[in-house]
């Protein structure tokens, strides 16, 4: 037990936050708000140079097979700058690939990924807007040696940007919930995929996709027929922590901001930052992002030690979801009107935070699966020991 | 960063468990609820027969001081592990652990003298000490203090009163912040002493609190009877007594504060509430109704548990920092706004979901779980007050954590 940053893991996140200070600027946040893919390919080739695609992938493919944890601390600079990459999207696939998919998919996609060579993502929400297996209705169905989908999927990340998408289906008519999905890994150049961009607060990438009679060869299926449930969820739990992860650095890069502006704002003959009205929230800031980094980095931990999680990422994302809120939020109140105003730069991180509060499960539903584990299932529960309740020795 | 326990940390859970379970008899918890006076029953000797025969027992196993140096009466093993014993302990109402003791003060700003006559003392539960900082008119402005301490040859001569000098009346010393210097800025004149309870010129007088009458159950969050207000009249004391060197009490003291508030006791009375909640509503009906059921419940029981989780990544983070040399700019405040809070926070959510029953104190008909939640209702907030008010917290997190500046403020004469 030491949850301080070793040396090491202090220096990977130096080192990814010196080069996006020298790489990313807010005016190249603010191009790509604009630009149609979204990203710029050379900075996306850099992030490959230094490691970053394939840094939790095996070392076989090209990658480091470093625990999630230092991909955690990656994303936090990732959203400290609000870094205009497709890293997300790309490195959620790509872990799955690598965990659930055949050796020959792997080969196939994962040292173009690590090369930087390839944009992935991954599509699960339909109109159902919960991130629970039940929303899940799009059919794929058996053709000879190839499936046929047919379906919308909503709010897909860089769909615009990507060269494969996994795609979350329904195989067993009529089945529910975690029973009869599949996933498959969809070209994105396939004969019958179109797809609408959505406009969001965060001027990010993300679209409508419409799958019309999209034919995927059966080489394509993630694991096996029917049993993608598990694997859809261990992609949207590591998914949710990464964000978590991306939200906090987000978070306490703008919290910083607002502190450093008290400081030297003055108004009714002192700094704003010495009144103590200022000061307590700003102290509130901090402990929140510090409890929320700890929610996270225990679930990214728990994952990396392959104990069971879900109840870590959901602990995470439903304190992050309010607490990141709450912080953006009280940083543009101490900011006043300049907070406001398009050509003040806070608004690239209270946009941001806030749409990505609203993504991969709502405080509601993370709190309702804690909720399930602590109360309906048995055995009495214990802080700091495992929820659901494991018997011990 | 590191979240787990070494299998030997896990072996040592599984045992002191071992030896709670078939030495908590029946006689022996009745003995207890006499002796509560909240964060447990302490190893202060001589106060009940089975209670120090239990402390005998846990000395055998070396349980106590687990991680003070074996030269002091202690085990020389690592914090984490000591936390281990102390929350296993804690559990069952045991307050085995150093926090709120003074003994890490004289770890790290005693003299080798005091060192040896304290700390082994202070661990097996021969000496305790009372802890005598705030005044009437100080409250959480600490360093407004005005008890004197005047240098005569070799001694000091100590005048002035002393409020919620907690377990002044069965300890045997008091661990005394007293102002030396009155001509220097406020922090720069305060120094500490250490000396025994019997000597002549104190006098203690009971403050009753509002939390115990009837008697609060075992487990309650705070949980004591009884503070007092500690009065010095000409009190004279070897100048060996001083704790560090003169004037430099405020360090010490702030230090020492610090360091007392790591550890399972803190964070457990802020978090025991959650998980009887939780394992309360799994348990109970009230005819066909489930609270277990109830959406608005589930929804506030998961928030309060996430909270909760909170509590404890910021307890291990104030244990790693030690591990690490103990330099806290922010930490140790941050917990302790954080988890203080939280605990309000649960004890008022649970009488939103217990309704009437909640107010129900031991010894009522149909009182839930002897009326604890009622009797933690009224000492909740005590945890935000006492050992440094949250507020407070939230200043020395704002300039000593973030560097914002100090502003205006009322003055006050300077004493």
């Amino acid at each position: 037990m030491d949850v301080l940053l070793t040396e090491e893991e202090k220096m990977v996140r130096d080192s990814a936050r010196e080069f996006f200070e020298a790489e990313c600027s807010t005016t190249l946040v603010r191009e790509m708000e604009i630009d149609p893919k979204g990203y710029p390919p050379a900075l996306w080739r850099k992030a490959a140079e230094l490691g970053w695609q394939g840094m939790a992938l095996p070392e076989k493919y090209g990658g480091q097979d470093l625990p999630l944890l230092y991909l955690g601390l990656i994303f936090e600079e990732v959203g400290r700058a609000v870094a205009p990459l497709p890293l997300h999207s790309t490195v959620v696939a790509a872990l799955t690939i690598a965990k659930d998919g055949t050796e020959a998919q792997r080969e196939a996609i994962l040292p173009a990924v690590v090369r930087g060579d390839a944009v992935l993502t991954w599509a699960f929400t339909e109109q159902d807007p919960r991130f629970l297996p039940d929303a899940v209705h799009m059919q794929a169905v058996a053709s000879g040696d190839h499936f046929v989908l047919n379906g919308t999927k909503l709010f897909v990340d860089n769909f615009v940007a990507a060269d494969q998408c996994l795609v979350a289906c329904r195989t067993a008519p009529g089945s529910k919930g975690d029973a009869g999905l599949s996933l498959f890994l969809v070209d994105t150049k396939s004969a019958g995929l179109s797809h609408t961009p959505l406009v969001t607060l965060a001027k990010d990438k993300q679209s409508e996709v419409v799958f019309e009679n999209v034919r995927v060869p059966r080489a394509n299926l993630i694991g096996e027929l029917n049993q993608g449930g598990p694997i859809v969820e261990r992609m949207l739990d590591r998914a949710t922590a990464l964000l978590c992860a991306q939200m906090l650095g987000a978070t306490r890069k703008d919290a910083e901001m607002a502190i450093e502006y008290a400081k030297y704002r003055v108004a009714f003959g002192q700094p704003i930052g010495a009144f103590q009205s200022i000061q307590h929230v700003c102290a509130d800031m901090i402990v929140w992002i510090d409890g929320g980094e700890m929610l996270t980095y225990e679930a990214l931990w728990k994952m990396d030690q392959g104990l069971p999680a879900s109840v870590e990422v959901s602990q995470a994302k439903a304190f992050c979801n309010e607490k990141c809120e709450a912080v953006v939020r009280f940083s543009q109140i101490i900011h006043g009107g300049i907070g406001f105003m398009m050509e003040f730069d806070l608004h690239l991180w209270f946009r941001r935070v806030s749409a990505w509060t609203m993504r991969l499960g709502t405080s509601y539903e993370h709190r309702a699966r804690v909720a399930h584990a602590l109360i309906d299932l048995p055995g009495r529960v214990v802080l700091g020991r495992p929820v659901p309740v494991v018997a011990e020795a | 960063m590191d979240f787990g326990y070494t299998p030997e940390q896990e072996a040592l859970r599984q045992e002191v468990r071992a030896f709670i379970k078939p030495n908590m008899t029946r006689e022996l918890l009745e003995e207890m609820e006499d002796l509560n006076e909240g964060f447990g029953v302490s190893r202060v000797r001589g106060r009940g027969p089975r209670v120090d025969e239990l402390f005998k027992k846990i000395a055998d196993r070396g349980w106590l001081g687990y991680s003070f140096p074996k030269e002091y009466g202690g085990q020389g093993k690592d914090r984490i592990s000591q936390y281990i014993v102390e929350e296993e302990f804690a559990r069952v109402g045991i307050a085995v652990g150093l926090a709120g003791s003074g003994a890490p003060a004289i770890l790290a700003a005693g003299t080798e003298e005091q060192k040896r006559e304290f700390l082994p003392k202070l661990i097996s539960g021969e000496y305790s000490f009372a802890l005598g900082f705030t005044e009437p008119q100080a409250g959480a402005d600490l360093a407004s203090l005005q008890c004197r301490a005047v240098r005569d040859g070799d001694y000091y001569v100590i005048n002035g009163q002393k409020m919620y000098t907690s377990a002044a009346h069965v300890s045997t010393h008091i661990y005394l912040m007293a102002r030396t210097n009155p001509d220097v800025p406020r922090h720069s004149g305060i120094s500490i002493f250490i000396f025994p309870m019997d000597v002549p010129g104190m006098t203690v007088r009971p403050l009753w609190t509002i939390q115990n009458e009837p008697r609060a159950p075992l487990g309650t969050t705070y949980g004591a009877a009884r503070t007092n207000e500690t009065f010095f009249d000409d009190v004279r004391v070897h100048k060996s007594a001083l704790l560090g060197k003169e004037n430099e009490g405020w360090g010490v003291g702030s230090m020492g504060l610090n360091l007392d508030r790591v550890g399972a006791a803190r964070y457990l009375i802020s978090v025991r509430r959650d998980e009887d909640i939780v394992n309360w509503v799994k348990a109970n009906k009230f005819d066909g109704y489930s609270p277990a059921n109830d959406p608005a419940i589930r929804d506030k029981i998961a928030e309060l548990w996430i909270e909760a989780q909170v509590c404890r990544l910021m307890t291990m983070r104030s244990m790693s920092i030690v591990e690490h040399g103990g330099n806290f700019t922010y930490e140790g405040s941050a917990e302790k706004v954080w988890a203080p809070e939280h605990g309000v926070r649960t004890s008022e959510a649970i009488t939103q979901m217990l309704g009437p029953y909640a107010q129900l104190l031991n010894g009522s008909p149909h009182a839930v779980e002897k009326g604890i939640f009622a009797h933690n209702l009224m000492g909740a907030f005590q945890s935000g007050i006492n050992h440094g008010s949250v507020q407070v917290m939230r200043d020395q997190i704002a300039r000593r954590g973030l560097g914002l500046p100090s502003g205006r403020r009322a003055q006050g004469p300077r004493q």
